[in-house]
């Protein structure tokens, strides 16, 4: 019921107030006095007495109090109301006179009466703009508390998907890699074999390179799938850069034992975040790279260094040197051109190292070098950048 | 010794295991697969392997449960794990709760028969010092003094700090062995001394390798096991 009050209160207040405040205090002050008259006016009429008269005007006066602001208003009206009594609703009427005892007494108490019910309406309106207000807060927590919720979902909604693509992609790896090593290991058993014809050594010499390819090619896209669209975060952590690359160099030369590379190392101690795994497959590919499409068996050089705020890593061969196209995409940042017999092969593992680095925020670059052959380097920030 | 060792496969991937079997008997050794840990830890308790190689990812039984049975025995066996890639803590706790070694799977065949052959020595070694500690070590052309303090390569004394001889000290100790780093912070720096980070640890290590004149792609002492540890070759 009070609410039912309190909302019809707050509108007519809204509605009232869109009116300036002198003219219409004033218009529901005139308003409610010219009612108090008019009903006064009938009821004298039938009852003859003046009590009623006195009792229309209190509740004039109490409305009058309820609907302005202010004391002002309230107790102007009560004087009018008792004045107005005086003189046309009580003998002599349509004349002012104070020739009846205790007239001053009724005076007092009605100006009393509407100074009492001014102070209470003014407190029952400053509870209601007050539970108004409450109501407009809470309203605004309400829906700050909704806009949180549905942020919240939203966090959870992409962690599940990460955390999906995790186990995805751990299956899938595991899925892969398994038969892998069934696969290259069963033939090296078989190429250790003594009962193994001279022919069929070859096929499995065959089996066992496109075996350990297919290897380096799902950790490739393993890794690119991890890294591309900056959902998954990096593993990173600090790591010594000389021990990632000389793990990357074993790595190679396990497989590439005829090819003869240098590493070249930095008196300077390179210590550095980074996702060493990632780092490494880089590593592994610009190496793989320079060997397989360089034709130099000789002179490729690994070399690690610092260069200002960068820990910088440089493979190095004296081959035939890059293409204009190669050169240019890589400039671009765009992926490797993947058609032509030339670049097969080559533009997977090199895509993989661009986004392996941009992902660590480092800087990739491929170019000719000055006496022959290819230089890839890429640099890696050797300060973490504050977020 | 005439008698062939023994080598007991818990793998449940059968291909995988076919093929470390052959290897392994092609190589002079007695190979036993189990393909369950329950299978498992009932044929090593009836044929007493020497070594055995042990998949963490199981599927009946957390390896890493297998592996802390096997540690509970008293006679000591060497344990090599097989694990993914992408499980890293797995690994550093395996090592941790005393696994000699690790492979990664895709490992090649003479990856692991090198490691296996570096563990079955190691244990060799074990038995014959009955745990009497020798005070001198050698790995090739570099020679450990523990009770002079002093290393030698090639003959020529090399001055290290005493927490780099600390570090050296420990890795021949248990040469052919993975320490994790946490094992090496903990034992030369106290159980506090590493706390958050192993930096310390890693600049040590960089300038140990210095002074050694090593080359990380080409070690000839110390191996660096990436993000888990170090290890001194033992051959």
């Amino acid at each position: 019921m009070t609410q039912r009050f309190q909302e019809f209160y707050h509108w007519l207040d809204v509605q009232a107030h869109r009116i300036p405040a002198i003219p219409r205090n004033l218009g529901v002050t005139a308003l409610f006095l010219c009612a108090a008259y008019w009903a006064s006016s009938i009821l004298i009429g039938h009852t003859g007495g003046e009590n009623n008269s006195a009792l229309v005007f209190v509740l004039a006066v109490v409305f009058i109090s309820l609907l302005t602001s202010g004391y002002f208003y309230g107790i102007a009206a009560s004087i009018i109301g008792t004045l107005w009594i005086n003189i046309y609703f009580m003998e002599p009427y349509a004349a002012f006179s104070l020739s009846r005892p205790g007239y001053p007494v009724a005076l007092l108490s009605m100006v009393a009466i509407s100074c009492v019910v001014c102070a209470l309406t003014a407190r029952v309106k400053k509870q209601a703009t007050e539970a108004v207000r409450r109501e407009k807060k809470a309203k605004a927590l309400y829906e700050q508390n909704e806009k949180l919720n549905a942020e919240k979902a939203a966090i959870q909604l992409q962690s599940e998907r990460i955390s999906i693509r995790e186990s995805i992609l751990r299956a899938v790896s595991h899925d892969l890699r398994t038969p892998l090593t069934a696969i290259s290991g069963a033939v090296s058993v078989l190429l250790s074999s003594p009962e193994v014809s001279e022919k069929n050594l070859a096929m499995l010499a065959d089996i066992k390179q496109d075996a350990d390819g297919l290897i380096v090619m799902v950790e490739n896209l393993l890794s690119v799938t991890r890294v591309q669209d900056g959902t998954m975060p990096l593993k990173k952590r600090e790591e010594m850069l000389e021990e990632v690359a000389g793990d990357a160099l074993l790595t190679t030369r396990r497989r590439f034992p005829d090819y003869h590379i240098e590493l070249d190392l930095s008196e300077d101690i390179l210590y550095l975040p980074m996702d060493p795994l990632l780092v490494k497959q880089v590593i592994v590919n610009l190496l793989e790279n320079a060997i397989r499409h360089s034709g130099d068996r000789e002179h490729i050089v690994l070399r690690l260094y610092r260069q200002e705020d960068w820990a910088v890593v440089e493979v190095r061969d004296r081959g035939r040197g890059l293409s204009p196209e190669v050169c240019q995409s890589i400039e671009a940042g765009r992926p490797m051109p993947l058609s032509g017999d030339a670049t097969r092969g080559m533009g997977i593992g090199l895509s993989v190292c661009q986004s392996i680095i941009k992902a660590h925020g480092g800087f990739f670059t491929a170019e000719n070098h000055r006496e022959g052959g290819a230089v890839f380097r890429f640099g890696l920030p050797t300060e973490e950048e504050k977020l | 010794m005439s008698e062939k060792q023994t080598i007991l496969i818990i793998e449940d991937e059968r291909a995988i295991s076919n093929f470390i079997s052959r290897a392994l008997t092609a190589n002079d050794y007695r190979a036993i697969p189990a393909y369950t840990g329950k299978e498992g830890l009932s044929l090593f308790f009836s044929h007493g392997p020497d070594l055995v190689l042990l998949d963490l990812g199981l599927p009946d039984m957390d390896g890493l449960e297998i592996l802390s049975q096997l540690r509970g025995l008293p006679r000591e066996v060497p344990v090599i794990i097989i694990s993914a890639r992408d499980r890293e803590a797995e690994k550093v706790r395996a090592l941790d709760m005393g696994a000699d070694d690790y492979v990664v799977k895709p490992f090649g065949v003479s990856e692991l028969l090198a490691r296996i052959r570096s563990a079955l020595r190691r244990a060799d070694r074990m038995k014959l010092s009955q745990g009497i500690q020798r005070s001198v070590y050698q790995i090739k052309d570099l020679t450990i003094d523990l009770a002079r303090h002093q290393v030698l390569l090639g003959g020529e004394e090399i001055h290290f700090t005493q927490n780099e001889f600390k570090i050296i000290e420990l890795l021949a100790i248990h040469a052919g062995k993975v320490l994790t780093y946490d094992f090496i912070l903990e034992h030369i720096w106290g159980p506090y001394g590493g706390t958050g980070s192993n930096q310390i640890l890693r600049v040590n290590m960089a300038n140990i390798r210095r002074k050694l004149k090593e080359n990380p792609s080409e070690p000839r002492y110390i191996h660096t096991e990436l993000g888990i540890g170090y290890r001194m070759l033992d051959d």
